[in-house]
């Protein structure tokens, strides 16, 4: 039997759970929709219908990290790995969109190198979802192998039933959470069939809809149509909205600072979006505009299904919504045209 | 006027003035337009004029070849005669298509004020000066002072001064120009400490996505100086550090050529209140040097022009 | 000038003031750009005449004051530097004609817009010496040392002693900060 919490006590639940994880939760405080530390009391976030405008993959791979220090001596250079920190956090309000990110990425980053930063922050991490239940004008996440209540990538999924969330219970870990927490009563059936008729709601308030089949074949075949891709790219800016804030891109740029043989080498996000992304001693492949747009969209479309069989966008609808110039990727995989194979 | 509109762009590309229009049209979400940027005649059906157009297009000028036929709004106008003045673009080689713009709605203030996010609005429309929002059936109208943007309450130039055919008839500036000045006044009133604090908290979400350089018209430097490497003037880290310098000195570079159009506030992405910066560089130099970006396409920019004796009392 | 730019290059999160002891009583450090032509020159005269000024000064050598940008006044206040001089020729006695009254108008917006932002207006400051001028630019730099002591040590960048900018947002940045 699956349990229920009342909203109202989602405040004291979180409390509980500060106990042993550091909280993360949506809050607008800082100026912007991101995940922060939970301050204790504040829960107007579960009246949001839309998701944050900072994914949380920012959890895992911070817009900045710190790599390591190092120091110069006279017998070379010392290097300071940085402290393992080890803290447990709970991401509270994960929306499935998210979470089916954050999946994608794990595939990069688990990949030949296993990425020790961005591992260490995931693998302590207990993601516990909240279903949405007024996808956005922007949102198409049913196109894209999830929905707005799927919990397939969360440890725990809250699913809005009223005046109470159902909980359901998805993995180990998830267990585990909830037999620490007090306040949580039995889901009635009627709760359960309410849960599955608000999951059905919401799964048809997804007007948005993107036709995938057939689209790393269709992207193959136009990667050279430059006609194509000119017009596509017309009113792009090349700023790094869609990419920085896309919660299944993970490029990143690595500095290092250093003043007088003392240092710390840095990773900060980068975006494949702007002009000197690809900038090379001898030359830049992709110093015209048309060229990177291409890359941003067979990146996601093509070459990640290519690698990991999954197409790397969740629907979540973020580079819809904050394009500058509402340049609109649906519409742009609906345009890309299909060439009939031979002809040219 | 969008009909008029219509017609002029197809007859100019059919006609083989010019080589390319830019314009608007209906954007993928509600109440939301888009740059349309066409060399095809079939393609000026989609132009639209409403209370939703929001972007300069004058930004994507610089990077454009041959003719090129551009609806400019009374703020595009002020980038354009700008560039024109920094050379950037030749006069000859554009066809301006003026609208005179009764200021453009800023959907943010709606949202604030029927409580509700923009999904779920069913319907905006502008009669002179009545804005009418429609939400679940019901019908709640402002006056339209309430939801414009900021810099179109502040607007000193609605119709364009620079153009070849006018789409509509001329409006003058607001008599009560509403400067927007709560922001600035209002820092004004703090320490100095607390303010550079506060540019601190606001700075510190700045994720650098360059949104807002991207999309000035003031700025089409091909290498901008956070892309330069020797020297490196600041870093790609977001520190608030660097991120605050990247504005201070995005804003002197461009100081007096930027026309206080409010893009870069309306596009960052965390909200954060650039136009409290670029009207205060817009008020420092008209106050200092009496300069108003883009007003006259035969003045000599800002920077290039000096007076025998002035801004004295700042030097020993 | 290569000194500075190689201060640029390698980076600015560190304190450069590290090596102070704690102890010692705090110097303010001044940051002069001088023209070549003119206020260079003067600073050489009051050398030559055994004019006294103030050790805080560190020069660099531009060929004119228009050489200025902006982004070398940032990046000096960035470092560390306590207050940045930026001294020309006299207006109309540029060696390049019109360099000193571009490098007036930057200035000049310049400082109107970091006080707006919150830099206390003593940290920026503009002086015409020419190169006979040797007496007044000892003045020049004595009276600009004497307002840097009063405003005190240029903290506009350090980071908060308290929640460190640099840590990973994941940790809860202490971005606002909230009661």
């Amino acid at each position: 039997m699956s349990k229920k919490v009342n909203k109202k006590d989602i405040a004291q639940l979180l409390k509980e759970w500060s106990q042993q994880f550091n909280v993360l939760a949506p809050s607008r405080a800082s100026g912007v929709a991101e995940m922060t530390e939970w301050d204790g009391k504040d829960t107007s976030f579960l009246e949001w219908y839309r998701n944050t405008v900072v994914p949380p993959k920012a959890s895992f791979l911070p817009p900045m990290e710190e790599m390591f220090r190092f120091r110069k001596d006279e017998e070379g250079y010392r290097i300071e790995p940085p402290s393992k920190n080890g803290q447990k956090q709970l991401l509270f309000g994960v929306r499935p969109c998210d979470a089916r990110a954050m999946a994608i990425v794990d595939m990069t980053f688990e990949d030949a190198y296993k990425d020790p930063y961005y591992l260490e922050k995931r693998r302590n991490a207990v993601l516990v979802g909240m279903g949405c239940t007024n996808p956005c004008e922007s949102c198409f996440c049913t196109s894209m192998g999830t929905t707005p209540t799927d919990s397939t990538n969360v440890d725990l999924m809250l699913i809005d039933i009223g005046d109470y969330f159902l909980i359901e219970e998805v993995t180990a870990k998830g267990k585990e959470l909830l037999a620490k927490a007090s306040g949580l009563k039995e889901a009635t059936k009627s709760d359960e069939a309410e849960a599955e008729k608000s999951k059905e709601t919401s799964y048809n308030k997804v007007t948005r809809k993107l036709d995938t089949t057939g689209i790393k074949d269709r992207l193959l075949e136009s990667f050279d149509d430059e006609e194509f891709w000119t017009k596509t790219a017309a009113k792009c800016i090349s700023c790094g909205i869609c990419t920085l804030l896309c919660p299944t891109c993970y490029c990143f740029d690595i500095n290092d600072e250093m003043v007088k043989g003392e240092g710390a080498r840095f990773r900060n996000w980068d975006s494949c979006g702007f002009p000197l992304y690809t900038k090379m001693p001898m030359e830049n492949p992709r110093s015209e505009k048309w060229r990177r747009v291409r890359q941003k969209v067979c990146h996601k479309y093509e070459f990640y299904p290519m690698a990991f069989d999954v197409i790397a966008c969740t629907g979540c609808g973020r580079c819809i919504r904050l394009c500058p110039v509402n340049w609109d990727i649906t519409q742009v995989i609906e345009s890309v045209p299909q060439k009939v194979k031979g002809a040219k | 006027m969008e009909q008029k509109l219509r017609q002029e762009a197809k007859a100019l590309l059919e006609q083989k003035k010019i080589d390319w229009i830019i314009g608007f049209e209906a954007g993928s979400l509600k109440f939301t337009t888009t740059p349309l940027i066409t060399k095809d005649a079939a393609d000026t059906e989609r132009l639209v004029i409403n209370p939703f157009i929001t972007n300069n297009l004058a930004s994507f000028l610089t990077e454009m070849k041959g003719r090129v036929a551009i609806v400019a709004k009374g703020c595009e106008s002020r980038s354009i005669v700008s560039l024109i003045q920094d050379n950037k673009v030749a006069r000859e080689d554009l066809v301006i298509l003026g609208v005179p713009c009764p200021g453009i709605i800023d959907l943010a203030k709606i949202e604030r004020l029927v409580g509700k996010e923009r999904d779920e609005l069913d319907d905006i429309s502008r009669d002179g000066d009545k804005v009418s929002v429609k939400v679940n059936g019901k019908k709640k109208d402002f006056t339209a002072s309430d939801v414009l943007f900021d810099h179109c309450l502040a607007c000193e130039l609605p119709t364009p001064q620079e153009y070849d055919i006018l789409l509509g008839e001329e409006r003058k500036p607001s008599p009560e120009l509403k400067v927007s000045g709560q922001n600035i006044a209002a820092l004004k009133e703090l320490t100095s400490t607390e303010r550079w604090a506060s540019w601190e908290k606001e700075l510190s979400r700045c994720i650098r996505c360059y949104a807002c350089r991207n999309v000035c018209p003031a700025c089409f430097c091909q290498r901008c100086f956070v892309e330069e490497t020797e020297p490196q003037w600041v870093m790609p880290m977001p520190r608030w550090q660097d991120n605050l310098i990247f504005q201070i000195i995005r804003n002197i570079h461009v100081a007096g050529r930027c026309t206080d159009c409010g893009e870069c506030e309306r596009v960052c992405p965390v909200n954060i209140p650039l136009r409290s910066l670029t009207r205060e560089m817009y008020d420092i130099v008209d106050e200092l040097f009496k300069f108003k970006s883009g007003m006259d396409k035969d003045a000599l920019p800002l920077m290039v022009h000096y007076e025998q004796e002035e801004a004295e009392d700042l030097f020993r | 000038m290569k000194l500075f730019l190689r201060l640029c290059y390698n980076g600015t999160s560190f304190d450069p003031r590290s090596e102070m002891s704690p102890e010692s009583e705090w110097e303010p450090k001044l940051l002069g750009f001088l023209c070549r032509w003119c206020s260079y020159a003067g600073a050489d005269l009051a050398g030559t005449s055994r004019k006294k000024y103030p050790a805080n000064i560190r020069i660099i050598k531009v060929p004119c004051s228009g050489r200025v940008d902006s982004l070398f006044i940032l990046k000096a206040l960035r470092l560390g530097f306590d207050g940045v001089l930026v001294s020309g020729c006299h207006p109309g006695d540029c060696h390049y004609q019109t360099g000193n009254y571009r490098a007036r108008r930057r200035i000049a917006i310049i400082k109107k817009f970091l006080e707006y932002l919150g830099v206390e207006p003593q940290r920026l400051q503009a002086s015409w010496v020419s190169a006979s001028e040797g007496g007044k630019f000892a003045e020049v730099v004595t009276d600009v040392t004497q307002d840097l002591k009063e405003v005190g040590p240029n903290q506009l960048f350090e980071r908060k002693k308290n929640g460190a900018k640099t840590k990973a947002r994941s940790e809860g940045a202490a971005r606002a900060k909230e009661d």
